[in-house]
C-alpha cells in the first residue's frame, strides 16, 4: 500500500531545511487547514449532489437535470445562491449567540472530520483516545443546535432544539456503546491502529461477525439520529415545526447547518468505515493471494472514500424509505432497544474476545 | 414472561415491515423514471383537444370569423371576462344590421367555465390547446379576439342563425 | 301530519321503482312536501320536487326546548346542515336539517327574528357540538347573536369587519376599505347568555389565558393542507387546546351565488373541495335539477357515477400522499402523485381540466365522454390495484407509522356524530353515514358496494377507510364502465334556468364526507340563498377534540388523517 507519510515527511524535510521547527510546524498546521476545510466543502457538494439523486431516484424522478450535464452544477450554483444571500438579524434574537451557533455547529463537524483516516499515514488528528476524543468532539454540535433553537427567539426553534438536545444525548449512549463493543475487539482507541489491525486481520465486521454485524446495524441507527436526519429528523421536522431548529437563520449561516449536516452524515459513514469496514484497508479474501495483490494496488484512500459513500447510500436508502418518528418513539427506541441490545451485544463481545472466538 | 415475547416479537415485526419497505424503495430505485423533461419535450407534447387553454375565435383563409356580435357570449361570462364591441351597419339591401367591431377577451380573469362558448349560437368562439399563456405584463392579457380587417363568414349561415340568436337575446 | 318527514333510503331515489310508482299518485299536500314526487315534469310544476324541503317554523323562546325533544325523544342526533338565512320582512333566521342515525328519519326546523338591530336567537351548540362553528358563520354572514352560545365571535371575515355582508340590505363595501393592518385575533370572547326574565347578560370566554404556551401551526404551515391556522396551546410537546382561525383564503362563494344565474353558480364549485370538484358540482346540480324536476338520462347518471368515483380515488390518493408527506414518508408521496397523475389524465381526456373539471352541467355533462375514456379507464383500474399494494409495502405496513397512528387522535361514534364528522371519519368510528347508500342518486343504486367501516375511531382507522374505499371505488367503476347506457349526455333546458320558488336540498357523498347543497329560490334567475354543507369545516371542528392531550406530531398526523381541504371549509 502506498504510505502517504512519506511525502509529509517530505514536506517536512524540506520545510525544516530553510526555517526553524516551530515555523515549519506552523506552515504545515495552515496547509493542512487548508485542505481539510477545502476537502470539506468538496464533499458537502458531493453528498448534496448524491442525496438529490438517490433520493430522486427513489422518488421515481431524474432529480437535478438542468444546470450542467446531469445536473451536476446545480449544488455549485446553490452554493453560490447562499452566499450572495443576506444574513438576517431579528429583532428579539440574542444576537451573540445567534450568530456563534452555527459556527459552533460546523467547528465540530470539522474537527471530528479532521479524525478520519483517508489513507496510511493520511490522518490529520491521530493519538492513542482517537475515538475517545471523536466521541467528546462531536458532541460540540449539540451545543450549536441548542443556542441556535435559545437565542432565535422562535417557539418552533426552541421546540426543535429541545427535541434535538433530547434526541442526540439519548443517541450518544448507543454510539459510545457500539464503539465500546468494537474498542473490545481491537483493543485500541487510535484510528490508524485500527485500521492498520484490519489491513492486516481483516475487516473488524467479519473478524467480530455476529456482535460486530449487530454493533454496526445499531451504529448506523444511532449515528443517523446523531446526524439528524430521516427518519430520525425530528429536530427541523419540516411537516411540524417548518424547519426547527434553524428557522430563522438565513443565508450562509443556514448553509453552515445545511453543510454541517451533510457532513456529519460523511463523518458518521467514515467513521463506521473506519471502525467496521476496515477503514483505508483493501478488502482481503483469505487464500487469494492474487486478488489481494490487486486489490492493494488501490489507493487506500478510493477505498476509504468508496466504502464511505455505500455506507451514505444505506443511510440515504433509510431516509427516504420510511417516515418519521414521533419524540417518544424515537426516546423510547434508544432507551427500551438500542442500549439493551447494545449492552448485551457488548457483553457478547467481551465473551468472545475473550475465549478467542473472533476470526 | 408475555411481557418478553411481546418485546422480541413486535421488534422482529417492525424489523420485517421496514424490509419491506426498504426492498419496496429499493425496486423502485430501478424502474424506470416518469419525469416528463419540460421544455425538451415539447417537440411531442401534445394536449388533449378539449383542454381550455385561451379562448379564440378560429378565421378561415379569407379572413372570415363566424362572429355576429350578438353579446351572448358576454351576458353567460361570470367574470365580465368578454367585452363585444358590434355596430349597426346598412346592409346593401338597405337592412340595418349589426356586425362585430372588437371582441376584447382578458385571459388574466377568465376562468375557463365554458359557458361562453356554450351560448354560442355560431360555434364562432372556442378553446384552444395553448399552455404557455405567461406574460410580463397583465395588460398583455387582454387578447383581441377577431383579427384586423376580418368580417363575417357567409351570409347564409348567419341569416339561419340570427332569429335563434335574437330570440335568445329577447328572454334574456 | 307529522313534522318529520320520513325520508327513507329507497324512497328518496331517484329512478327507482317505488318512486316511479308514486308519481301517478296525486301530488300530496304541501307540508309533506318531502314524499318523493320522481319524475316530476316541468310542465306540472304543481308537484312538489323530490328534494324540496319544507321547514316547520319554531318560535325563538319555544326552539331550544323542541331541538332538544328531538335530540333526545326522537333521536335526532345528526345535525347536518344549520343555515343562516335572511328573509327581509319575515326576518333573520336559521334553517335546521336534522337527521336520525339510528333511523334515517329526517326534520327540518326554521326560526327567525324581525329584530335587525340586535338579533338573538337561542344557541344549540349545547346539544350538538358542530352547531357551535355553524352559529359563528350565521353570527358572521347574518349578525344573529346566540344566546348560550360559548365563543361569539366571527369565524371567517376579520374581526375589525363593519356589517354582516349577508343580509340583503348591507353593504360590505361601504365600510371594508382593503386593511393593510395585521387581523386582530381576540384571545377574550363574548358569550350572551338569556335571562329567565328575557334579559340578556353578556359574559367572557377566555380563550387563551396568559401563562398559556400558544404556537401558531399555519396558516403558512407545510402540513395544514392549506392556509390553515391553528393556535395551539401547547405544555412542552403535549397539546391543551387548538383553536382554528379560519376564512383566509374566505372568498365569499354563497354571496356571489346570489347575484349568478344557475349555470353561472357551476362555475364556482369546483373552487370549493378541488379533491372533489365533480361531487362537488354533481350535488349542485343535482339539486337544481331535481328542484326543476328536469329528468336527465341514464347514461348521465352513469357517467356523472363513475366520474364521481374517480374523483374519490384521486382524493384518497392524494390524502395518502399528503399523509405520507406529513408523517416525513416523502418517497411515498411522490408514488402517490405519480397514480394521481394516470386519473387527472383521464379527466383532462374527457373534460378539459384536471383539477377544475367543469364538467357536469345542469340535465348532464359537459361533452359526452371521450372515446379514450373506457380504455383507459379499464387500464387504470388493475394499475392501481397493483399500486396500492406498493401503498401497503412501503407505508402501512411500516411499524414507525402504525405506531405513530394506532390510538391517536380517536374520535368516538358519538363524537363524530355530534360533530357532524361524516365520510371517511365518521366510518372509521363505525357511523354508517355513506349518502351513497342513505340517499342513494346517480347511479349507485344499481351497484354493488360496501360501505367501509371500521369501529377503531382512531387515525390509523381512518386512514384504512379511505385505502378500503379506493378498492370499493375501482368495484363501482368497473361494475358501470363496460355498462354505460345508451342516451343523450345532455338533457334539454330552456335558455334561461328558473328554479321554482321554494327550499331545497340535496346531497352526495364527497371524497371526505356529505356534500350538500341547500338552496333558498324565490322563482328568479339567480338563488336567493345558496348554502353547501362544507365536509372539511365538521372535521376542523373536531381537531380540538381529537388533538387534546397528544404531541405536537400527532396534531399533524390527526389533521392529516382527518382529511379537510381548506378552500372547502372557508368558501
Amino acid at each position: 500500500m502506498f504510505d502517504f507519510s512519506i511525502i509529509s515527511s517530505w514536506l517536512h524535510g524540506l520545510l525544516t531545511g530553510f526555517m526553524p521547527e516551530w515555523a515549519a510546524i506552523l506552515t504545515e498546521s495552515i496547509l493542512v487547514a487548508l485542505v481539510i476545510i477545502t476537502l470539506y466543502a468538496i464533499f458537502a457538494i458531493v453528498l448534496i449532489y448524491m442525496e438529490r439523486k438517490v433520493c430522486a431516484f427513489f422518488q421515481c424522478r431524474l432529480g437535478p437535470m438542468r444546470v450542467g450535464p446531469f445536473g451536476t452544477l446545480q449544488v455549485f450554483s446553490d452554493v453560490f445562491k447562499m452566499l450572495t444571500k443576506e444574513i438576517i438579524n431579528l429583532r428579539g434574537t440574542d444576537l451573540f449567540l445567534h450568530n456563534l451557533a452555527p459556527f459552533l455547529v460546523v467547528m465540530a463537524s470539522m474537527i471530528t472530520f479532521a479524525c478520519l483516516p483517508w489513507n496510511v499515514g493520511a490522518q490529520i488528528i491521530d493519538f492513542n483516545v482517537g475515538i475517545f476524543f471523536f466521541l467528546a468532539v462531536s458532541s460540540i454540535g449539540v451545543v450549536g443546535i441548542l443556542l441556535a433553537g435559545w437565542s432565535s427567539n422562535n417557539k418552533y426553534s426552541l421546540i426543535g432544539a429541545m427535541r434535538s438536545g433530547a434526541q442526540i444525548i439519548s443517541y450518544e449512549l448507543s454510539i459510545g456503546m457500539t464503539m465500546l463493543t468494537m474498542i473490545c475487539l481491537t483493543g485500541t482507541m487510535s484510528f490508524s491502529e485500527i485500521c492498520q489491525q484490519q489491513y492486516a486481520e481483516g475487516w473488524n465486521i467479519f473478524r467480530g461477525h455476529l456482535p460486530a454485524v449487530i454493533a454496526f446495524i445499531l451504529y448506523l441507527i444511532a449515528g443517523n439520529a446523531e446526524c439528524n436526519r430521516g427518519p430520525f429528523d425530528l429536530p427541523e421536522s419540516e411537516s411540524e415545526l417548518t424547519a426547527g431548529y434553524h428557522t430563522e437563520y438565513s443565508g450562509m449561516h443556514f448553509g453552515y447547518y445545511y453543510l454541517a449536516e451533510y457532513m456529519n452524515l460523511f463523518i458518521c459513514a467514515g467513521m463506521a468505515t473506519t471502525v467496521f469496514l476496515g477503514g483505508w484497508a483493501p478488502l482481503h479474501i483469505a487464500g487469494l493471494e492474487g486478488f489481494n495483490g490487486i486489490m492493494d494496488y488501490i489507493p487506500g484512500a478510493v477505498w476509504f472514500i468508496g466504502k464511505t459513500l455505500f455506507v451514505v447510500f444505506l443511510l440515504m436508502w433509510l431516509r427516504w424509505t420510511f417516515p418519521r418518528l414521533r419524540i417518544d418513539q424515537i426516546l423510547s427506541l434508544e432507551w427500551k432497544y438500542l442500549v439493551p441490545i447494545s449492552m448485551a451485544n457488548l457483553i457478547l463481545m467481551a465473551i468472545i474476545v475473550s475465549n478467542g472466538l473472533h476470526f | 414472561m408475555y411481557e418478553d415475547k411481546n418485546y422480541i416479537e413486535g421488534l422482529l415485526s417492525g424489523i420485517k415491515s421496514l424490509c419491506i419497505g426498504l426492498k419496496t424503495t429499493m425496486r423502485e430505485f430501478f424502474t424506470k423514471k416518469i419525469t416528463e423533461q419540460y421544455p425538451e419535450n415539447r417537440g411531442k407534447l401534445v394536449m388533449f383537444d378539449r383542454f381550455r387553454g385561451s379562448l379564440t375565435m378560429p378565421h378561415n383563409e379569407n379572413n372570415e370569423h363566424k362572429c355576429v356580435g350578438c353579446g351572448l357570449c358576454e351576458m353567460a361570462c361570470p367574470n365580465g371576462t368578454i367585452k363585444v364591441t358590434s355596430e349597426f351597419y346598412t346592409a346593401e339591401d338597405g337592412k340595418k344590421k349589426k356586425r362585430l367591431v372588437k371582441y376584447e377577451y382578458n385571459l388574466g380573469s377568465c376562468m375557463f367555465c365554458q359557458l361562453c362558448t356554450r351560448a354560442c349560437p355560431h360555434g364562432a368562439i372556442e378553446f384552444n390547446q395553448s399552455f404557455e399563456n405567461a406574460v410580463f405584463d397583465r395588460s398583455k392579457l387582454i387578447l383581441v379576439l377577431n383579427h384586423e380587417g376580418s368580417k363575417v363568414m357567409e351570409k347564409k349561415v348567419v341569416k339561419k342563425a340570427e332569429p335563434e340568436a335574437k330570440s335568445k337575446e329577447q328572454t334574456a | 301530519m307529522t313534522d318529520i318527514q320520513d325520508q327513507t333510503p329507497a324512497a328518496g331515489a331517484q329512478n327507482q321503482p317505488q318512486a316511479a310508482a308514486n308519481a301517478g299518485k296525486p301530488a300530496a299536500p304541501a307540508a309533506a312536501a318531502v314524499k318523493p314526487a320522481a319524475k316530476a315534469q316541468p310542465e306540472a310544476p304543481a308537484q312538489p320536487a323530490e328534494n324540496q324541503i319544507e321547514p316547520r317554523f319554531v318560535e325563538p323562546s319555544a326552539l331550544h326546548a323542541e331541538m332538544k325533544r328531538l335530540r333526545d325523544e326522537e333521536k335526532m342526533d345528526f345535525l347536518e346542515c344549520l343555515t343562516g338565512l335572511d328573509w327581509q320582512e319575515e326576518g333573520l333566521g336559521v334553517v335546521y336539517n336534522l337527521e336520525s342515525t339510528a333511523t334515517g328519519r329526517r326534520a327540518y326546523l326554521k326560526t327567525a327574528t324581525t329584530d335587525r338591530e340586535n338579533p338573538l336567537l337561542p344557541s344549540v351548540s349545547d346539544l350538538w357540538d358542530i352547531a357551535n362553528i355553524y352559529e359563528r358563520e350565521v353570527y358572521d354572514f347574518y349578525g344573529i347573536k346566540f344566546t348560550g352560545h360559548p365563543d361569539m365571535r366571527r369565524i371567517y371575515l376579520r374581526e375589525d369587519w363593519v356589517g354582516y355582508p349577508f343580509r340583503k340590505d348591507d353593504d360590505p363595501l361601504k365600510e371594508n376599505p382593503l386593511r393593510m393592518t395585521n387581523e386582530p385575533l381576540a384571545d377574550v370572547t363574548e358569550t350572551l347568555t338569556l335571562n329567565a326574565d328575557g334579559t340578556v347578560t353578556r359574559g367572557e370566554n377566555r380563550i387563551f389565558g396568559d401563562g398559556d404556551y400558544v404556537v401558531n401551526i399555519g396558516p403558512q404551515h407545510p402540513s395544514t393542507h392549506g392556509v390553515l391556522h391553528f393556535r395551539v396551546s401547547l405544555d412542552g410537546e403535549r397539546i391543551r387546546k387548538i383553536d382554528p382561525v379560519l376564512g383566509y383564503i374566505h372568498r365569499g362563494i354563497e354571496k356571489m351565488n346570489e347575484s349568478l344565474t344557475y349555470p353561472q353558480t357551476l362555475a364556482l364549485t369546483d373552487r370549493l373541495d378541488y379533491l372533489g370538484a365533480m361531487q362537488n358540482r354533481h350535488a349542485l346540480c343535482m339539486c337544481i335539477e331535481k328542484a326543476m324536476g328536469l329528468e336527465v338520462s341514464d347514461r348521465v347518471q352513469v357517467i356523472r357515477t363513475i366520474m364521481d368515483e374517480l374523483q374519490r380515488i384521486d382524493s384518497h390518493i392524494l390524502y395518502f400522499s399528503c399523509l405520507c408527506q406529513d408523517l416525513g414518508a416523502t418517497t411515498a408521496f411522490l408514488y402517490g402523485f405519480r397514480d394521481r397523475e394516470k386519473i387527472l389524465d383521464i379527466f383532462e381526456e374527457t373534460c378539459g381540466g384536471r383539477l377544475i373539471l367543469n364538467y357536469n352541467t345542469i340535465g348532464g355533462v359537459m361533452a359526452d365522454i371521450h372515446p379514450n375514456f373506457q380504455k383507459r379507464v379499464k387500464e387504470f383500474i388493475p394499475y392501481m390495484r397493483k399500486n396500492l399494494q406498493e401503498y401497503h409495502d412501503i407505508f402501512t405496513g411500516n411499524v414507525i407509522f402504525q405506531n405513530r397512528s394506532k390510538g391517536v387522535g380517536v374520535l368516538t361514534k358519538e363524537q363524530c356524530i355530534s360533530f357532524g364528522c361524516t365520510g371517511g371519519t365518521g366510518r372509521a368510528a363505525g357511523w354508517h353515514n355513506d349518502v351513497r347508500k342513505r340517499m342513494p342518486y346517480a347511479a349507485y343504486d344499481k351497484v354493488k358496494f360496501n360501505e367501509i367501516t371500521r369501529t377503531e375511531g382512531d387515525s390509523f382507522a381512518r386512514y384504512m377507510v379511505r385505502m378500503d374505499e379506493i378498492l370499493e371505488s375501482l368495484n363501482i367503476i368497473e361494475q358501470l364502465i363496460d355498462n354505460i347506457p345508451e342516451g343523450p349526455f345532455q338533457a334539454k333546458t330552456k335558455p334561461i334556468i328558473k328554479v321554482p320558488a321554494g327550499t331545497y336540498y340535496s346531497a352526495v357523498e364527497g371524497s371526505r364526507g356529505e356534500f350538500g347543497v341547500f338552496l333558498e329560490s324565490k322563482g328568479d334567475k339567480s338563488p336567493y340563498r345558496l348554502h353547501y354543507r362544507a365536509t372539511g369545516l365538521p372535521l376542523v371542528a373536531a381537531m380540538d377534540t381529537a388533538c387534546r392531550n397528544s404531541l405536537i406530531a400527532d396534531l399533524i398526523t390527526i389533521g392529516g388523517t382527518l382529511d379537510y381541504v381548506v378552500p372547502d371549509i372557508d368558501r
